[in-house]
């Protein structure tokens, strides 16, 4: 049987190359549907490894008291209407909470610093209690973290964000140097490590940090977004949040039946959110590699009806001369594989080379050995289908009428 | 045992409410190595016969043994296997794969044939080629031939198998006299050798290189007889 595949498989070959043009525009349905599943797969490996690096800045355990939830539906007026989260609850919540590892508090806002003729506009500038360094991955690479007494007593110091860092101190240590940030003077004590972005959006090195104290001194008013940071084990961190909400409605005084007016935030939220985004990209693509499949598929079946038919003499022919009902099917079908297959593999080409440029330019994407895998399986497996018919219709003719046939 | 037996052998077309018939009772048996022509007027069935002999087309009714197995109620795939090793056909209009060289054409029925390999095909299909005086144009394509060529190369491809029957449906109709000889003397050449032949045709001095004539007519065996060259 073996020698036949080959003969089958020359025989394929043979006729594709005779008929270049038609294979190539049969093919091109097929190449579409592997470029778009393929590279579907591998765009969502590679938001995947991004959300999995940007959902360690959240950490695991943490939850987040604020008042704004980071999704859902409620109504934005009734959100409004909130009050603001006061962060000094975090030191009762550290007492009455079983769970709480570490309780940090953190105010946000940006402002525009300078340092001499050089400016960064922009900048997010957290104020944060003495223990943030607990609750974050926030990495002092120069410098120190600043001290609870400087907190106390609302010093003004700041640690810089490495990009923020690299900006204004091109050249030459920042630290002990005083930079401005608005008209206040502060005084350069740390530089952050390198953390990378968001989603490959909000770079997490454009932030500076100073002490909490410090920033409620300096900015007043009620702006810029507030949040407690309540570190708890990891696998409790469903039985901490409701006891958390428990300790929240008792510090806010709520009655039984009131609704809560502060929201528990976590990674979990974003998670289930980019798994919503991450089924959308994914439907769709199935739908259009679906369709072009469907599109090519059904092209080759045509194309192999009408080959089937120009070549019925040569059916009759090789039947005269002892081709069984298999070798004749097995020639078509493989002429139908080779078809689906080669575009497979041309789209295949064609994703990879575009991943690198993805990789290169936008975001780590690479191509894995089971997308390819599986993209030119699909491809074949679309050719064995489309061809089957048309084969068996050539397989089952009858000698006489194939070779009467003019 | 004869090497073909066949016995009230009918095939019958329906076309609407008339019926044809291509076939209208033929008995027959040929004998290992005779060297048989058919001959009859156009429409008398001879290729109708050949047709059935060479396990193309299957009958109506009737039986049909070759070497004793009945062929007759043989499945697709069975039939193939017959033609492909037992049976050798040269045809009018040659059947040539036209996109295929010579050396290919000669291969065909060494490749379907299973048991060999690539390397003894070739040697075989050259040895074919050889015999029909075809050695020089192993790799030409049939559009590069000429007709009695292409001919050749049909025979080459007939008995390249070393079939125990070749069957021939007016080998020499599409050729002039001088080029059909040539075909002749490869027929008279194998049938030497010890194959059985079997061929239609209408011209009488074709039939007179086999030794025994059978004629039809409307599908009926009028005539069975030897030539004079079967009566030496
Ligand atoms: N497929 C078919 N359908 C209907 N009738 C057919 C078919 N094939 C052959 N016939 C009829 O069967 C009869 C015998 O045909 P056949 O081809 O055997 O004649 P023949 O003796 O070979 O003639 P020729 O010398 O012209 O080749 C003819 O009357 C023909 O019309
Ligand atoms: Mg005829």
């Amino acid at each position: 049987m073996k020698s036949f595949f080959w003969e089958n498989l020359r025989i394929a070959l043979t006729e594709l190359w005779s008929h270049k043009t038609r294979s190539i525009l049969t093919g091109t349905g097929i190449v579409i549907g592997i470029i778009a599943v393929s590279l579907m797969s591998t765009l969502i490996n590679g938001v995947d490894g991004l959300f999995e690096d940007s959902m360690k800045f959240l950490g695991r355990g943490n939850l987040y008291v604020e008042k704004w939830p980071w999704f859902g539906d409620d109504d934005w007026w009734t959100l409004r209407n909130r009050p603001q989260i006061e962060l000094d609850m975090a030191d009762e919540i550290k007492e009455r909470s079983e769970y709480a590892l570490a309780v940090a508090a953190d105010r946000m806002r940006t402002a525009n610093l300078s340092y001499k003729e050089l400016s960064a506009e922009n900048i997010y500038i957290h104020g944060v209690t003495t223990n943030y360094p607990e609750v974050s991955t926030v990495d002092v690479e120069f410098g120190r973290f600043f001290t609870e007494s400087e907190d106390r007593t609302g010093s003004q110091v700041v640690l810089l964000g490495s990009e923020v860092a690299k900006t204004l101190f091109p050249q030459g240590n920042p630290v002990d140097k005083m930079i401005f940030a608005g008209s206040k003077r502060f005084r350069v004590i740390g530089v952050l490590a390198e953390m990378g972005s968001f989603m490959g959006a909000f770079s997490n090195d454009t932030q500076v940090i100073i002490p909490l104290a410090t920033f409620n001194k300096i900015f007043h008013g009620p702006w810029g977004r507030r949040s407690i940071i309540v570190k708890v084990p990891e696998h409790l961190i469903e039985d901490a949040k409701e006891e958390l909400r428990g300790v929240l409605r008792v510090l806010r005084g709520l009655k039984p039946g009131e609704e809560d007016n502060f929201a528990i935030n976590q990674q979990n939220a974003f998670r289930q959110s980019y798994q919503g985004i991450k089924l959308a990209i994914g439907g769709t693509g199935m739908i259009i590699t679906a369709l072009s499949l469907l599109v090519g598929g059904i092209g080759i079946a045509n194309i192999m009806f009408v080959s089937v038919k120009e070549r019925t003499r040569e059916i009759g022919v090789r039947k005269a001369l002892g081709a069984t009902r298999s070798q004749i099917q097995g020639q078509f079908l493989i002429e139908a594989m080779l078809i689906t297959a080669s575009g497979g593999l041309v789209g295949l080409i064609i994703s990879t080379l575009i991943s690198m440029a993805i990789s290169k330019f936008i975001f780590p994407a690479s191509m894995s050995f089971g997308v390819a895998f599986m993209a030119i399986a699909l491809s074949a497996g679309v050719g064995l289908f489309a061809g089957l018919a048309p084969a068996r219709k050539g397989a089952k003719l009858d000698p006489i009428d194939a070779l009467r046939y003019e | 045992m004869s090497l073909i037996q066949v016995k009230d052998l009918y095939k019958i077309y329906q076309m609407g409410n008339s019926e044809v018939r291509a076939l209208d009772g033929v008995s027959l048996s040929i004998e290992q190595n005779e060297y048989v022509s058919i001959m009859g007027p156009s429409g008398s069935g001879k290729s109708t016969l050949m047709n059935l002999l060479g396990c193309l087309d299957t009958p109506t009714s009737g039986e049909f043994f070759m070497d004793g197995i009945d062929v007759a109620t043989m499945d697709d795939d069975a039939l193939a296997h017959i033609r492909n090793k037992k049976i050798g056909f040269v045809f009018q209009t040659f059947n040539l794969l036209p996109k295929s060289t010579s050396l290919r054409n000669v291969e065909l029925p060494l490749i379907y044939n299973g048991e060999i390999k690539a390397a003894d095909r070739r040697e075989m299909a050259i040895g074919a080629l050889t015999r029909v005086n075809l050695a020089d144009r192993v790799s030409h394509k049939p559009n590069e031939l000429s007709g009695g060529q292409r001919q050749r190369v049909a025979v080459a491809r007939a008995l390249v198998n070393n079939p125990a029957i070749i069957l021939a449906d007016e080998p020499t109709g599409n050729l002039d006299s001088k080029t059909g000889e040539e075909i002749m003397a490869l027929f008279d050449e194998l049938h030497k050798q010890g194959n059985t032949i079997i061929l239609v045709t209408h011209e009488e001095h074709i039939a007179a290189h086999a030794s025994r004539v059978v004629r039809l007519l409307d599908g009926k065996i009028a005539v069975d007889e030897p030539t004079q060259r079967g009566e030496k």
